[in-house]
């Protein structure tokens, strides 16, 4: 869909850090290494069927 | 259409309007038979058309509610349509490319809300912007009658300090059948009218205390006694819901045949509710139009080897009016 997939931002769930991923990293905090992450929802506008 | 030959089917039937409110309306159709008082209330409730939000685009939701579930809520808030029946449905508009985001198939609609102080905000069907003055969320203010407090329209999401709701969405015409959030009707029944002979030489047969434990067997008030005379009349044959109670007790009470209860099979009693998208009465007429309009499409038809083969006996009908 794009042409470069663009890195995704995380945030950390013990110290709120945020971490931007990109495909193949490992999942864990730069900060604190911390294993669990919160993806951001995106700035992109999101389109729904009124269903 | 001439010709055909066989018996005639053509018949006239008459309505007479009770009662009629802008979202209400009560009125008898005498006539003519069940299988069109039938399609009238089915073409009611699932093929009048209306304009509902069908799609949104939503920039910021940073509510507690997801984005479906808005999304949702959002088709369901009823819009008003006087100007659906002149509106192309999206799909077959030729002016636009299917985006509906033409003037004759489609409606904007904006929603910017965000909460600014520790009180809950309420993000209700007025904060929706519209486009077009015409379509715009139901008003019930009035239809509610207290003008104590002010009317703020369909809760469609709390907000609490920081958080911030930002969409656009486009309303679009169309049918029950496809979403019951199009259907103008919130209710519609039509009932059989009753046709009820008390039989007076049996009545007067019972003591007054048996009339009083007769006329009370009945779960809705159809009958009452005369306090003069002490004889049993009907004071609202309507009332009847066809439950039987009242032949059930005669019979209990040794007396069968102290009353027989017809349904006259021509004459209809309509409730039409509204959901304010349409006003009540409108919503008949509309759907008058789009039941003559499904017939006119039979009636194109009607020549073809394909009609004979899908119509069969109902060629018969149609070529005798």
């Amino acid at each position: 869909m794009d042409p470069q997939p663009e890195p995704v931002s995380y945030i950390c769930g013990d110290c709120g850090m945020e971490n931007t991923l990109k495909p193949g990293d490992v999942i864990q905090c730069r900060e604190c290494g911390y294993r669990i992450l919160y993806k951001k929802r995106t700035r992109r506008i999101i389109q729904y069927e009124a269903r | 259409m001439e010709g055909g030959g066989g018996a005639s089917y053509q018949r006239f039937p008459v309505v007479k309007v009770r009662e009629t409110k802008d979202d209400y309306l009560k009125f008898e159709l005498r006539g003519t038979d069940a299988s069109v008082a039938n399609a009238l209330r089915r073409v009611m409730i699932a093929e009048v058309p209306t304009i509902a939000i069908d799609l949104v685009e939503i920039e910021v939701n940073s509510s507690v509610l997801n984005d479906e579930f808005i999304a949702h809520r959002l088709g369901l808030v009823p819009l008003t349509s006087d100007r659906a029946m002149s509106m192309r449905f999206s799909r077959d508009c030729d002016a636009c490319d299917g985006d509906g985001q033409c003037e004759f198939c489609s409606v904007e609609f904006h929603l910017r809300a965000k909460c600014m102080t520790d009180q809950t905000l309420d993000v209700t069907s007025k904060d929706l912007i519209s486009s077009d003055h015409t379509v715009v969320p139901v008003d019930f203010s009035d239809a509610l009658a207290d003008d104590s407090a002010e009317q703020k329209g369909i809760t469609i999401v709390k907000l609490r300090r920081g958080q911030e709701l930002r969409l656009r969405a486009i309303a679009r015409k169309g049918i029950g059948k496809d979403h019951a959030k199009w259907s103008p009707a919130a209710t519609v029944t039509f009932m059989y009218e009753p046709e009820i002979h008390i039989n007076e030489d049996l009545v007067e047969t019972l003591s007054l205390e048996e009339k009083q434990s007769w006329v009370e067997s009945s779960p809705t008030k159809v009958f009452d006694i005369n306090p003069n005379t002490e004889q049993v009349l009907v004071v609202d044959p309507e009332a009847y819901t066809y439950d039987e109670e009242v032949i059930k007790k005669a019979e209990a009470m040794g007396k069968p045949g102290l009353v027989e209860i017809y349904a006259k099979e021509d004459s209809f009693i309509f409730t039409v509710e509204s959901t304010g998208a349409i006003k009540a009465s409108q919503l008949v007429l509309n759907a008058i139009d789009v039941l003559k309009q499904k017939l006119d499409a039979v009636r194109l038809s009607e020549d073809t080897v394909e009609a004979d083969d899908q119509f069969g006996e109902l060629g018969a009908h149609m070529r005798g009016g």
